[in-house]
């Protein structure tokens, strides 16, 4: 699975370097976004995100086509552009857990804007780096 | 040399932006007058920029003038001979905000004539003493492009109103709201007024104006301005009614002189070819129709890649507009629009302007691309 995620966040990587990020002037949070969870050994460090918003909510799910984890609970908060979100899945041995993503926006005004925080679950935890494709 | 070499790569290094808000690049809290002798009068779109040299304590420094398009300025009656290299010159403006030797001339005096040049007008022609009629097809429809067929050569510019503000709803404040013609708020206070806007696209908004509006993706990117935009800008519009095709060409003269369709042959908004809802567009999907004297335009499947209005309200692809179109007589354009977004917005909202007929001209040809090569 780790393997299928890295192959798929290079492909991703390719493509989007060899095209300009699109721009999205909506909902900053809408959009793929393409990074890394450092030390997730359940899902690995390559993180896909899929984010959307239909008015009233944040929808999306994380490593789309090979984790398939849809989030939960997702909010932004505009006051510091603060996001916070859950997801379930199950670790290695098939124990549930459930991720706790909490992130800034950062380079707003911008096309490829970041998402920086941290992630946890109840077994480890890190740093978030992302930034929307 | 060296100095004029350095300004030219400073100037390249800041995104030149086509006809964009002043202040975005510009501090008009940093006014500057410079004396110097013109160095190069470099004439094309966006800008115009005189380069001249000023004395200083190391000898001289070349600074660049931004001054008004090649358009407006030949409007007025300019051209690129009317500075030339020598030429003495004092300039009145204000400093880049980066602080590089780059300034926006709001004065620029031949110093030996004391004659100001490359000044522009922006108001509209007046109008006729008497109010002029609708012009009308033989069916009594008003016309809205050009009242004959050949000669009668026109488009509709100098728009009342420059960015959307809620205006139609009951008991709107935004009567009151002080914005330029960017859509710049002269205080940001006023932001809520604006209109009614989600907690996030508010923000954003705020964001956006406390930026200058800088990150304008018509000017960064020469994204189209699409939605109610095309009726707030500079170059104007045209329609071109097609009456045997039952479609109305809105030809734009800003941006990238795109045009827009509006099908009046009683088609839905599903299943065209080039507009779907896997494939939201720029100016959307329009389907018109004739209520009396007054044009009906239903759009929807807008991208979220634009600002649809000067001053940098978001949209979401739920936007949708009803705009109203009507002419009144034959020299007003009356455009009411009613948004109704709720991935952006709390409820729908209205704004109502009008545009004047510029009549024996041409629209001006304007293409952001100019400046991409």
């Amino acid at each position: 699975m780790r393997a299928l995620t890295l192959v798929l966040a290079l492909s991703v990587a390719c493509l989007a370097a060899a095209t300009p990020a699109a721009a999205q002037e909506g909902h900053p949070l809408k959009g793929s976004w393409i990074g890394t969870w450092a030390g997730n050994h359940n899902q690995g460090n390559d993180l896909l995100l899929v984010l959307n918003w239909d008015g009233k909510n944040i929808t999306g799910t994380i490593n789309p086509g090979t984790d398939n984890i849809p989030i939960k609970n997702a909010t932004l908060n505009p006051e510091g552009w603060v996001v916070r979100f859950e997801a379930d899945a199950k670790d290695k041995a098939g124990k549930a857990i459930t991720y706790v993503i909490e992130g800034k926006i950062g380079n707003l005004p911008l096309p490829n804007r970041t998402l920086t925080g941290t992630w946890k679950n109840q077994e480890e935890g890190g740093a978030l780096k992302l930034s929307r494709q | 040399m060296f100095a004029a070499a350095l300004a030219a790569v400073l100037l390249a290094a800041v995104p030149l932006t086509a006809h964009h808000e002043i202040l975005a690049k510009f501090d008009d809290h940093k006014p500057v007058t410079l004396n110097g002798v013109v160095t190069l009068v470099d004439w094309r779109n966006p800008h115009v920029h005189v380069f001249m040299n000023v004395a200083n304590a190391n000898g001289s420094v070349n600074w660049a003038i931004e001054a008004e398009s090649p358009i407006d300025l030949q409007r007025n009656g300019w051209s690129r001979e009317t500075l030339r290299p020598g030429d003495k010159i004092r300039v009145e403006g204000i400093a880049a905000r980066n602080g590089s030797h780059q300034a926006w001339g709001n004065s620029i005096v031949i110093r030996a004539t004391g004659r100001s040049v490359f000044t522009v007008s922006t108001a509209a022609p007046p109008l006729p003493l008497a109010a002029r009629s609708t012009p009308r097809w033989p069916d009594r429809q008003p016309r809205l492009g050009a009242a004959a067929q050949g000669g009668a050569q026109g488009y509709w510019a100098y728009p009342s109103n420059t960015a959307l503000a809620d205006t139609g709803s009951p008991g709107s404040p935004a009567g009151s709201i002080a914005m330029d013609t960017w859509g710049l708020l002269r205080n940001l206070a006023d932001a809520p007024k604006v209109a009614p806007m989600q907690p996030w696209a508010q923000a954003l908004y705020i964001a956006r104006q406390r930026r200058f509006l800088q990150d304008d993706p018509m000017f960064l990117n020469c994204k189209p301005p699409g939605g109610p935009r095309q009726f707030q800008l500079a170059y104007g519009v045209q329609f071109v009614e097609d009456r045997d095709r039952k479609r109305i060409f809105v030809l734009i003269g800003s941006g990238n002189n795109n045009f827009r369709i509006i099908n009046t042959d009683g088609r839905g908004h599903t299943g065209q070819v080039g507009g779907d809802d896997e494939n939201p567009l720029y100016y959307g999907r329009s389907v018109g129709k004739w209520e009396g004297d007054t044009l009906v335009v239903d759009t929807r499947g807008f991208n979220e890649d634009f600002w649809f209005t000067n001053g940098g309200l978001p949209h979401t692809d739920q936007l949708s507009l009803i705009e109203r179109f009507s002419r009144p007589d034959f020299d007003t354009l009356k455009y009411d629009v009613t948004i109704e977004d709720a991935g952006a917005y709390t409820r729908p909202w209205s704004s109502s302007s009008t545009l004047r007929w510029v009549a024996g001209e041409e629209m001006p040809r304007h293409l952001c691309q100019d400046n991409r090569s």
